[in-house]
């Protein structure tokens, strides 16, 4: 009795923790981009500066040697307007 | 060996056979999945949070399925969660949210927000199923298990 269940749920572990290993990432993207209608641009950091809303478009995309992939697919690109805080400007001298 | 106590097993394996999987998955691409988890419509000040949480609730639930003293919570835990994902999916797919984000995660990301539906609905039913047989199994007088040895 105990064998089969040692032998079932060693198989379940074995399984997941394989597939898992399996289907990782094989590279690792330092910058996506997504299509603004006339080119590429940098997609800035998901639910920051964009996220990805569920539709039948290509949401973001990889750039390796000059080629663009497909990388989130299965939705849109939508900009969050968020940008970096610009650095405070010095304050001038009252003169 | 019964055919309910090897059902009961099978219910536990595919339960952990997806708990395992998934947090495994999650750690193995963990930046990744804090992207992912930011691209939900919940506040991002909760990411810290559920990026840890969650993996580490889902290794719990298989580990305490595996242990026949822990199952029955393992099998009740892995119904509470599987109706708060439920739950989740329900509410994205109603459109309470201000958008649908997109269905992300280890090869389950292929699925559609519906096929999640019914893939979260399919475990919650064999979690249920699991409670029954582990119940069951627990109310048996022990010299009924062990007839077999005392004869």
């Amino acid at each position: 009795m105990n064998k089969i269940k040692w032998t079932i749920l060693t198989f379940a572990i074995l399984c997941s923790i394989g597939s898992a290993f399996a289907t990782r990432p094989q590279a690792q993207f330092s910058s996506l981009y997504y299509w603004t209608g006339s080119g590429y641009a940098p997609a800035g950091t998901l639910g920051v500066n964009y996220i990805c809303e569920t539709s039948s478009s290509v949401c973001t995309y990889t750039y390796s040697g000059g080629v663009y992939t497909p990388y989130e697919t299965s939705s849109t690109y939508v900009n969050l307007g968020a940008t970096t805080a610009a650095k405070p400007e010095p304050k001038k001298d009252k003169k | 060996m019964s055919k309910k106590q090897v059902t009961l097993e099978c219910v536990c394996a595919l339960l952990i056979l997806l708990f395992l999987y998934a947090s495994m998955s999650k750690f193995l691409d963990f930046k990744t999945f804090i992207d992912e988890m930011n691209n939900q419509p919940l506040p991002n000040a909760w990411t810290p949070f559920l990026v840890w949480s969650i993996p580490l609730v889902e290794i719990v639930i298989s580990t305490s399925l595996i242990f026949e003293y822990t199952r029955l919570l393992g099998l009740y835990a892995s119904l509470v969660v599987m109706v708060i994902f439920t739950v989740y999916t329900g509410i994205v797919l109603l459109h309470f949210f201000p958008y649908i984000p997109c269905s992300c995660g280890g090869v389950i990301r292929h699925l559609t927000w519906s096929q999640h539906l019914i893939l979260n609905l399919f475990y919650i039913f064999i979690s249920v199923l699991g409670i029954i047989l582990q119940q069951r199994k627990s109310l048996k007088p022990n010299y009924i298990n062990n007839k077999h040895s005392l004869v």
